[in-house]
């Protein structure tokens, strides 16, 4: 799972240094925006069944990969 | 001839001047208070006596008080110049400096810019709103008509230097007119329209005045709200919107949530897409969601106000095409496809998309020279250079978009010179040369900006504190949008034969992977 959602944030990124800090804040520096985020959650529902409810989404809650893989977990 | 938006205003605020015409997260104000608010504006731009369709820099967010500056400034004869409050000093010091408006004025706190002409403080501006008018009122004779300008808005220019299209009061209503016509807006009754682009995006022009015409109700979606997903569902819910006007961007978004659907929204019956090209995906997800409502593709450049072309969405028009095409300009605005020596040539054959007709700007302010490059003639008729390749399909007479001819690019809707981005990042210290270049998604969008750069000397820790520091620099003199979502750092960029910047090279190498 945690490769998964790597290989999802690398290819929409575009940018493989989150496989190496992931503790990387991906809003602040603008590696993610509204527009990412739109695309990963879409990724993360196709390749990993996760219906992630949008209108509850806290942007804080996600801003690492860290952050993103454990929210996955629990979810999976 | 009388100006026609601000008889409708006055209209309102006589027979319904408690009727709500914006509300903010629930900050409602009405017909009545815009009148007063307007009226109040005018009487006191009017004492100032400035130069004759001196234009006017209004700077601020998502507000009413925003609007009730615009009524207030085009009562009194003069265009309004609208500058988002997220811009950056140098930007809206260098929009002063060419628009040379006559003042400025602050609905949200202004920077302290050394400023050389009036300037209507925040504070000015609420109690001129608030007062009783004890100079002379304006009339209606003195508004804004026929080719004066109407609104300026400036777009990013090539060189790190904007350009002011303006945009004059025939051409608005050469566009609101078709907004009645085919795009099948009903001004006869009121219309809930949503507010998500702000003014200084010219597609708020559908939502503002459509709903200022009908006696209908803005229902605003400011940018702190939209950013915040979680904010933004919350406002949805809450508004009982009938039509919308955004980017596809935005709409791809409100997909995301399964309540974004025509039980939830019965009342969203005319929908509206702009600002980038619309993906067959999502085109067809917003049909399922929303099957009973008229969902329209629009097209056009800033310079022929707003929109031109129109495609409506229908189960037919998702069967026939994969990619979809721009649709067919309105009635009033003939189009033509021409060559690199502005010969017209027949349908069927790729070139240049030149527009003409009663929406064309007279082009850029104070600056002739961008405004001959694009503004031309064909056939002794003043015709726009789109700098978009497309066709015109022989059998239907459909419009084709094809892409760009220059490396002008459009992110989440906002038009993005390359060469600007280029020519701010050549500014900042820590840079020796740099090069951007988009980096593409599925279906022809760009996803990402890239800079390449090759730094100066410099003895950062690490690229991320290097890339914090340019990005820092960069902020001051960039509008937020433009700035790239990756720096790569390298020693040498690639060059052409002829010894300048390969961007063709870069953009082939980064989108090759995918």
């Amino acid at each position: 799972m945690k490769e998964t959602v790597l290989d999802i944030l690398a290819n929409i990124t575009g940018d493989d240094e989150v496989r190496e800090d992931l503790d990387m804040e991906l809003y602040e520096s603008g590696i993610l925006d509204s527009m990412a985020t739109v695309e990963m959650l879409l990724e993360l529902q196709m390749q990993c069944g996760i219906e992630v409810p949008v209108s509850d989404f806290e942007r804080t809650e996600w801003d690492t990969p860290n952050k993103i893989i454990a929210k996955v977990e629990s979810m999976g | 001839m009388e100006n026609k938006i601000i008889t409708r205003i006055e209209h309102w605020a006589k027979v319904a001047p408690d009727r709500v015409v914006y509300d903010y997260l629930g900050r409602e104000n009405t017909y009545g208070e815009l009148k007063q608010y307007s009226d109040a504006l005018a009487a006191k731009i009017k004492s100032m006596n400035l130069a004759k369709d001196a234009p006017v820099i209004v700077y601020g967010g998502q507000t009413f008080e925003m609007v009730a500056t615009f009524m207030g400034l085009i009562k009194s004869g003069h265009a309004y110049i609208p500058v988002d409050a997220h811009s950056p000093n140098e930007r809206l010091a260098i929009i002063k400096k060419i628009a040379e408006p006559a003042v400025c004025i602050a609905v949200d706190e202004l920077p302290d810019l050394g400023w050389d002409i009036p300037v209507i403080s925040q504070k000015e501006l609420h109690e001129i709103f608030t007062s009783e008018i004890t100079t002379e009122p304006v009339t209606i004779e003195e508004a804004v008509v026929g080719d004066q300008n109407y609104y300026i808005l400036f777009t990013s220019g090539t060189t790190g230097v904007p350009k002011g299209v303006q945009i004059s009061y025939n051409n608005l209503m050469s566009f609101l007119d078709w907004c009645q016509g085919d795009l099948g807006l009903d001004f006869e009754n009121p219309i809930e329209f949503v507010s998500q682009p702000p003014y200084s995006f010219d597609i708020s022009v559908m939502y503002l005045y459509s709903s200022l015409l009908s006696g209908g109700k803005i229902d605003v979606l400011p940018p702190e709200t939209t950013a915040n997903f979680k904010e933004l569902f919350k406002a949805l819910k809450s508004y009982d919107i009938q039509a919308w006007m955004s980017t596809p961007s935005f709409v791809e978004i409100c997909l995301l949530s399964p309540e974004f659907n025509e039980e939830t929204s019965p009342e969203l019956k005319n929908i509206y897409l702009c600002g980038e090209e619309l993906t067959h995906k999502t085109a067809a997800r917003l049909k399922e969601r929303f099957p009973n409502s008229r969902i329209f593709d629009i097209y056009g450049p800033t310079e022929a106000t707003v929109a031109v072309t129109g495609l409506e969405i229908t189960d037919e028009a998702l069967n026939q095409y994969d990619r979809l095409p721009i649709g067919w300009p309105k009635p009033d605005t003939p189009v033509v496809i021409v060559d690199e020596d502005n010969n017209v040539l027949p349908a069927g054959e790729d070139g240049e998309l030149v527009i003409m007709g009663p929406s064309l700007s007279k082009g850029y302010i104070n600056n002739p020279e961008k405004t001959a490059a694009a503004f031309i003639e064909i056939d002794g008729k003043p015709a726009y250079k789109t700098g978009d390749l497309a066709q015109i399909d022989p059998e239907t007479g459909i419009l084709i978009y094809k892409g760009r001819i220059d490396f002008q690019v459009k992110l989440h809707g906002f038009r993005i010179e390359l060469e600007d981005v280029d020519h701010h990042l050549d500014r900042v210290s820590l840079v020796e040369q740099a090069i951007t270049v988009p980096r593409y998604g599925a279906d022809h969008k760009v996803q990402q900006l890239i800079a390449y750069i090759v730094p100066k000397d410099q003895d950062f820790a690490s690229k991320a504190e290097l890339t914090k520091a340019i990005k820092a620099e960069l902020s001051e003199i960039m509008m937020p949008y433009m700035m790239p979502n990756r720096f790569v750092y390298v020693e040498s960029l690639p060059l052409t034969a002829n010894g300048k910047l390969d961007r063709k090279t870069l953009i082939s190498e980064v989108n090759s992977n995918d």
